[in-house]
């Protein structure tokens, strides 16, 4: 009972992202709600699911998947947002602060040997 | 209450893919992809629950990484279309 109620939960989670990614109006927004929203509801189904299947073989193959995913769904974000960043075609709406330009021309002034 | 779980699973699948149809930018696709491939995952878990056999978990593990494998290339991809 309690472990199909977090896998519910965290099903509930996961239509968060889904919503979040089609109403959000911009690519960083949408990649926000899908890494965090999702990478938890993720989390739940699969503890839901260890506490419902009896055997401990099972178990681990979810806490590897589970373990898995938190490593690589952040990294893929970031993939993600650095190469959009950095595409032509995509319009960037980020208005005040912008600390990876700033980074960047900061590290391409002459005689700098990049950011200490 | 699984049953509602695989509802809720495919409403938001179902989100991702029209998101995925409509999506302005290929980032936009990318993201979109990435999040129906968390939801196939989610949905392995849930089908063991339900079936009780727990046999094919090891198929959500192959999804995961596979999922991030596609996302790094086709985030290289973006970045190196327009320079």
């Amino acid at each position: 009972m309690i472990g199909e109620a977090v896998i519910l939960l965290g099903c509930v989670l996961t239509l968060l992202a889904g919503i979040g990614v089609l109403r959000f109006d911009d690519v960083f927004e949408r990649m926000h709600a899908l890494t965090k929203a999702s990478a938890a509801g993720l989390i739940l189904v699969l503890i839901g699911a260890a506490l419902l299947l009896p055997s401990i073989n099972d178990v681990t193959t979810l806490a590897l998947a589970a373990f898995l995913q938190v490593l690589t769904l952040p990294v893929a974000a970031n993939l993600i947002a650095s190469a959009t960043y950095r595409a032509k075609d995509v319009p960037l709406r980020i208005d005040t602060v912008d600390e990876l330009r700033d980074d960047e021309e900061r590290s391409l002034e002459p005689g700098d040997r990049g950011p200490e | 209450m699984i049953i509602a779980a695989f509802v809720v699973l495919a409403c938001a699948a179902a989100c991702f893919f029209v998101r995925l149809l409509i999506g302005p930018s290929l980032s936009d696709r990318i993201v979109a992809i990435d999040g129906m491939l968390v939801v196939g995952v989610s949905a392995i878990g849930v089908e063991a629950v339900r079936s009780g056999i727990g046999s094919f978990l090891p198929a959500a593990l192959a999804v995961t990484l596979v999922g991030f494998l596609s996302t790094a290339v086709a985030a290289h991809f973006v970045e190196e279309r327009d320079s």
